[in-house]
């Protein structure tokens, strides 16, 4: 296989935690080609919360410099001589893993994005020492278990945000059966929470639960499919939603916006609040006494396997899921990593490759 | 219905928290006997954890004087007009709850056992302002939906630890899929523990293993029906023991055993950890990120509905589930629960009534 001479490996680094919103435009090396790897020229990449957490050194020390973004989309310029799922030309998308072990249980079976051996799209270290480096950059090179057919109807900006944000949320709802008959909670409109949304009602549940601390996104949340909205700085909200809720997808801070108990007392008998919130605290104490009252559980969530990627947008396209986003040039990362930690974004930046 | 003057109603009841362990025999006055209400003479009554966390002020304040008590057995002596499943005679128990409001949906639905409107069999108060005495005691009085036929083939003393500590092992295993196919882990070998060993089994759970920290109990969960036994006390016992199980019962208090993280990390993808124990103080904070690394829950539960007693009662029968106990007269109380909260009983003392 040639190798394309055009493929640039350079990419918008931090360089200090302290000043994370100064990017730098830095060459990196990609892991050495291996038989399964896939070379992407990236097109756009999405901003998550993760890079925020990461390069504020909010989730600990990060190896520097280091370039952030794991909602990829761009198009196949290669692929080594086992790759069988793709060739190049294809539209393709990367999320937060990059690779695993191929090898334990959980790879094998289904759930690769539980290998205890992961590698991360940005921050971590492949068994030959390098450094992962993310998508706010002009390429990335990764096995192809992780590399994601992009359908023609989905436009790569509009699929972007779907790889981190879209999976994150459309994985606990699938698991924990949302669908017909089911009432879903979403706590938190925001890059997880829109599409928490319009997935529940693309899953055809019966009641889709908005839950946000002012009224501001109330229209917003009607627009994306909620059937309620719940503005949580009202009196009484929790009394009136007692016993309403078979899950709930938790995306705020517990510890700054609603205590666990009272998303615990909107739960039905054995319902599950799944946080996909990642503080960079722990969660505050939980009194096991909140989790008797209705036999709840509280569980946590990690991206989503191939598997449901792939059924995730083929259910996007058949249901008209919309990514609220706001494209910009990717030079224009510093300011958007700013809006972002503001919380001011509807609901997610999405950067255009300018380099 | 003539009232049945032989039937006394007295009990032995803690004065002060601060001397939980100093009974002096009171009489009590229970309430007013309703339609569905069925009179039961007590012959035996277990003691369980709850009732060291009571009396000692552990779960808060108390009103006293209060009779605890609520792994009851014992013959009924008078039913209520509407009552239709019961007659003098009867060999029956009780358990946690004795009321509920009959009428939400909960209650409708066959899960009594978490209506809002809970009356606990004892420190609990009735609408009509009578506050309900547990089963130290001569007599108690419950609506027939909280009362149990006891199996001729089951031992009123055998039955009696199975009312609370049985069903509440029982309850989650049950709910929670344990059974062919499913590798089950109980922490703590006590009260709860050796009933979810036991049931565990029982139920066809492929693997059954104890954790214990330390070698005193092994021989015993063993004998009790476990597959496996882990010293946690050991070094590297959470490597080895890492992605093993589908459920966990935890009976003990993490704040000072095995910490959640190391209990999350033996669980499968998506396997989930019920936390019976129920300790005076909250749970260790949650990072957030541990629930993810396998996508686990964290749940609770509340003994069982009344459908789960009567099942559970059949399956101790068919399986030779039993109940390991110290039979002590009522009137070492004192003893008995002094040697609950040093941890001494192998596993459950059970009282018979000696007034």
């Amino acid at each position: 296989m040639s190798s394309n001479t055009e493929l640039q490996w350079k990419g918008y680094a931090v360089h200090d935690t302290k000043l994370w919103d100064e990017f730098k435009v830095t060459d990196f090396k990609p892991k050495g080609m291996e038989d399964k790897d896939v070379d992407i020229k990236i097109e756009y990449c999405g901003i998550c919360g993760s890079d925020i957490h990461t390069i504020t050194g909010g989730w600990g020390d990060i190896i520097l410099p280091l370039i952030p973004g794991h909602e990829i989309t761009g198009h196949v310029v290669r692929v080594g001589p086992k790759v069988t799922e793709f060739k190049v030309g294809d539209r393709v998308g990367v999320g937060a893993q990059v690779g695993s072990c191929y090898d334990c249980q959980r790879c094998k079976s289904g759930a690769e994005n539980y290998c205890l051996k992961p590698i991360h799209s940005y921050n971590s270290v492949y068994p030959d020492g390098t450094v992962s480096q993310g998508g706010y950059a002009t390429a990335i090179r990764l096995n192809e278990l992780f590399v994601f057919p992009i359908p023609d109807a989905l436009s790569l900006e509009q699929a972007s945000p779907m790889l981190c944000a879209g999976i994150t949320a459309y994985s606990p709802l699938r698991t924990n059966g949302a669908g017909p008959g089911k009432s879903v909670g979403v706590i938190g409109i925001g890059g997880i929470g829109h599409y928490g949304l319009q997935f529940a009602k693309a899953m055809k549940c019966d009641r889709v639960v908005a839950f946000s601390h002012s009224e501001n996104k109330k229209a917003d949340a009607l627009a994306l499919g909620a059937t309620d909205f719940v503005n949580t700085g009202a009196k009484n909200w929790v009394e009136e939603w007692t016993d309403t809720l078979d899950i709930i997808l938790c995306t705020v801070d517990v510890s700054h916006h609603i205590p666990l108990s009272d998303i615990f007392a909107t739960l039905k008998v054995h319902g599950r609040c799944i946080m996909l919130a990642l503080p960079d605290d722990a969660l505050p104490p939980i009194q096991a006494f909140s989790m008797i009252a209705s036999g709840v559980l509280l569980g946590g969530s990690h991206i989503g396997s191939k598997a449901e990627i792939v059924e995730m947008l083929d259910l996007a396209v058949r249901e008209g899921v919309k990514s609220y986003i706001e494209l910009l040039p990717m030079k224009e990362v510093g300011k958007a990593v700013q809006g972002m930690k503001a919380g001011k974004v509807r609901y997610r930046y999405v950067l255009k490759v300018d380099i | 219905m003539s009232a049945n003057t032989e039937l006394q109603w007295k009990g032995y009841a803690v004065h002060d928290t601060k001397e939980w362990d100093q009974f002096k025999v009171v009489d009590f006055k229970p309430k007013q006997f309703e339609d569905k209400d069925v009179d039961i003479k007590i012959e035996y009554c277990g003691v369980c954890g709850s009732d060291i966390h009571t009396i000692t002020g552990g779960w808060g304040d108390v009103h006293l004087p209060l009779i605890t008590g609520h792994e009851i057995t014992g013959h009924v002596v008078r039913v209520g007009p509407k009552v239709t499943e019961f007659k003098v005679g009867d060999r029956v128990g009780v358990g946690a709850q004795v009321g509920s409001c009959y009428d939400c949906k909960r209650c409708k639905g066959g899960s009594e056992n978490y209506c809002h409107k809970a009356i606990h069999t004892y420190n609990s108060l009735y609408p009509d302002g009578t506050v309900s005495q547990g089963g130290y005691a001569t007599a108690i009085r419950a609506n027939e939906q909280f009362v149990f036929r006891i199996p001729d083939e089951l031992p009123l003393e055998q039955a009696s630890p199975m009312m609370c500590a049985g069903i509440t092992v029982y309850s989650p295993l049950k709910t929670n899929g344990a059974g062919p196919g499913k590798s089950v882990g109980v922490i703590g070998i006590g009260g709860l523990g050796h009933f979810a060993l036991q049931f565990a089994k029982a139920l066809g759970s492929d693997r059954v293993v104890a954790f214990s920290h330390s070698e005193n109990k092994k021989d015993d969960a063993f004998a009790l029906g476990a597959t496996d036994f882990v010293n946690t006390g050991d070094k590297n016992w959470v490597k080895d023991w890492s992605d093993t199980l589908d459920i966990i019962l935890c009976t003990v208090d993490v704040s000072h055993h095995i910490p959640l993280s190391d209990i999350f990390a033996t669980l499968k993808v998506h396997g989930r950890c019920i936390m019976v124990a129920l300790p005076d103080d909250a749970l260790p904070g949650i990072n957030a990120f541990d629930m993810t690394t396998s996508g686990v829950l964290l749940g609770g539960s509340h003994i069982g509905s009344k459908a789960e007693v009567v099942e559970m009662l059949e399956l101790a029968v068919k399986k030779g589930v039993k109940s390991y106990i110290q039979m002590l007269p009522m009137k070492e109380a004192g003893k008995a629960v002094q040697g609950v909260k040093s941890g001494k009983i192998r596993y459950r003392y059970v009282l018979k009534v000696d007034i």
